[in-house]
């Protein structure tokens, strides 16, 4: 489903250029349920955002379902991130002005659903994560973990076929991180491809494969 | 697998106003600080024309009420080139037997009225006032459209015999601390000569030039004989004659035969140029309409201008607005929204701040010109066609300045506007 062909990364900082990740070579196959750990700095959400097509690698190959994303326009890849791949971010990312239930609403605005589908449909998305009784309630009305999975419903309610979550818990506690990460374990065992950034070795141990990235290299992969 | 195809639109119309409306609830003062540019713009723009309108309806009106299809023959100075020239300097070349002529000889004239006047003091008893002398004919009521109030003009007879009676303005009338009724039958003394006052004159107006009211009209052959005394071997001169055609088709015949006559009366063949001058009315109204016009485009002008700061405005707001937003944008971008989803969200969210102040102007404006209205007395109305210029106008300013912004969001790289907080 995904392939990655020595995938660079590198950043203008001032004069020099920073090579954030130097020629990552990988596979996920659809079903997968795969972890990507390192330290911070190691390059694992950079690599997480060239998965979410959220920026472009700077040089190297990236098939998302055997089209080469780098050939892609930007057009193209926003309506990839639009329908094929949801993204939860470690911060939320949910638009404080809006309701839950609008949040989740907005991926279907940008993908030309009519008012009433995009309705019925975020509710439900809502419903399955647990926040039927919160769908009106703002971001800060409600606490870490019901904002993070108003971001999954967010993510899914495109019925996308890959789910990519960095670092899910990092903002939460543990017990609320728990609670989103078994989320992630039903979603996937109802058959969605996952690949999440943690630096929790026991949410990592739940995964079917994990990928280490140390200094912007794949050191092991199991 | 393709990418599924999409009707793209980025929610319906009404949707991505309502929003933009709700964001600029979120900033209420900001948004209304940011609309007063162009709610004071807008409301100036139509207050501005239409006391440009009113102004020039007024004139209009007013030169109107001179009477109806009119054509002046005022004298000039006459020319001294030739040899059989009348004498350099000369300023009265038309003579009273020049406006009988007219009335005579020409079909296309209803009636003449001779004018001959004169700027002296009336007095009455212990009270007096400095107007002006109007010496002409009974048909001065006809041509000029000028009724009595009170009591009635002076007739033939009266002409014929040079009476000593006098019809009074209502300045006048005012001005000698009477009324219309209690000046009947008094006696006013006009150069030391006794006159019996007949009649008032209905009220007119100022023409813009002159008070119409501010006038005492005596038989023009009183005038020659005991104020001005301008008797000439010819006859009694006279500054101007009124001449009424009979209709507004043939004003320009009237006009081209008065010229004509009035060149066999006065032996003028070229090159000798004319000593009078003929104007008619629409001369008056186009005259005072240019310099109205004139007036009108400069207040306009300057409102305009009032307007485009307020656009200015709009696009210091809208590039605060991006830049606090940015993550938004981010946020937007990361979950589908493409480039021209934020140009459209941005350009109509300015659209809408730009056209509720535009609104909101067009409301201060008809309110405004409302009262000016009333004020002056004016029957000018909405300048109309003003309220839909300066909305369109607001619309173009709302896509104009919000271009810049919203192409500066949408050009946001996701991920860089997604690490801004």
């Amino acid at each position: 489903m995904l392939q990655l062909c020595r995938i660079t990364k590198s950043y203008r900082m001032g004069e020099m250029a920073v090579e954030i990740l130097h020629g990552i070579d990988l596979t996920i196959l659809r079903g997968d349920y795969t972890a990507i750990v390192g330290s911070s700095g190691s390059g694992k959400s950079t690599l997480m955002n060239i998965l979410g097509c959220l920026e472009p690698p700077s040089s190297g190959q990236y098939y998302f379902n055997a089209r080469d994303i780098t050939q892609l326009s930007d057009n193209e890849r926003t309506d990839i991130r639009n329908v094929q791949i949801g993204f939860v971010f470690q911060q939320f990312n949910l638009l404080p002005r809006l309701t839950a239930l609008q949040n989740v609403m907005l991926p279907m605005v940008y993908a030309g659903y009519g008012r009433e589908e995009r309705r019925q449909r975020a509710a439900a998305m809502l419903e399955q994560v647990g926040l039927a009784d919160r769908m009106t309630n703002r971001p800060n009305q409600l606490s870490g973990g019901q904002q993070q999975r108003v971001a999954i419903a967010r993510a899914l309610v495109n019925q996308p076929e890959l789910l990519l979550a960095d670092e899910p818990t990092g903002a939460l506690d543990s017990r609320t991180g728990e609670e989103v990460i078994e989320l992630m374990s039903a979603l996937h065992a109802d058959g969605l491809t996952v690949v999440l950034v943690t630096h929790d070795a026991s949410v990592a141990q739940n995964c079917g494969k994990i990928i280490r990235i140390q200094d912007g290299q794949i050191s092991r992969s199991a | 697998m393709g990418l599924r195809r999409r009707e793209r639109n980025g929610g319906d119309l009404a949707e991505t106003i309502a929003l933009a409306w709700s964001s600029l609830l979120a900033n209420r003062m900001r948004s209304a600080l940011t609309m007063l540019g162009v709610i004071i713009g807008i409301a100036a723009v139509i207050s501005m024309v239409t006391i440009g309108r009113g102004a020039q309806l007024q004139t209009e009106n007013q030169l109107k009420s001179l009477g109806s299809n009119l054509v002046f023959v005022q004298s000039g100075v006459a020319a001294s080139g030739g040899p059989a020239s009348r004498g350099a300097g000369s300023a009265t070349t038309l003579i009273w037997e020049d406006a009988q002529a007219i009335a005579a000889s020409i079909p296309a004239v209803a009636d003449v009225a001779p004018n001959l006047s004169q700027r002296t003091q009336v007095v009455l008893g212990d009270r007096n006032t400095n107007t002006t002398v109007v010496g002409s004919t009974p048909a001065y009521v006809t041509v000029r459209d000028f009724l009595p109030l009170s009591g009635r003009f002076f007739n033939q007879v009266e002409l014929n015999q040079a009476a000593r009676v006098a019809v009074l303005g209502q300045t006048v009338v005012d001005s000698l601390g009477l009324t219309e009724r209690s000046a009947l039958d008094r006696t006013i003394r006009i150069r030391g000569e006794t006159f019996t006052v007949i009649g008032t004159l209905e009220f007119k107006g100022s023409t813009g030039f002159r008070d119409q009211d501010d006038q005492v009209l005596i038989p023009l052959t009183t005038m020659a004989a005991r104020i001005v005394g301008v008797n000439t071997t010819a006859g009694v001169s006279v500054e101007s004659i009124a001449v009424s055609a009979r209709s507004a088709q043939s004003m320009a015949a009237a006009e081209y035969q008065i010229t004509n006559l009035l060149r066999l009366r006065h032996r003028i063949v070229p090159p000798r140029e004319d000593d009078f001058l003929i104007r008619n009315q629409a001369d008056l109204v186009n005259a005072s309409n240019a310099v109205a016009n004139v007036f009108t485009a400069l207040l306009g002008g300057s409102a305009a201008i009032s307007l485009l700061v307020g656009g200015i405005g709009i696009m210091n707001i809208m590039l605060v607005s991006v830049s606090e937003r940015t993550r938004e944008i981010g946020i937007r971008r990361a979950i589908g929204a493409r480039c021209s989803d934020i140009l459209r969200q941005f350009l109509i969210e300015s659209t809408v701040l730009s056209l509720a102040g535009g609104l909101l102007g067009v409301l201060l404006g008809v309110v405004a010109s409302l009262t000016i209205n009333a004020i002056f007395g004016w029957s000018a109305g909405i300048a109309f066609d003003a309220v839909g210029w300066s909305l369109a106008f607001c619309l173009v300013i709302g896509v104009f300045f919000g271009a810049y912004p919203a192409n500066k969001a949408a050009q946001l790289d996701p991920m860089t506007a997604l690490r801004s907080d």
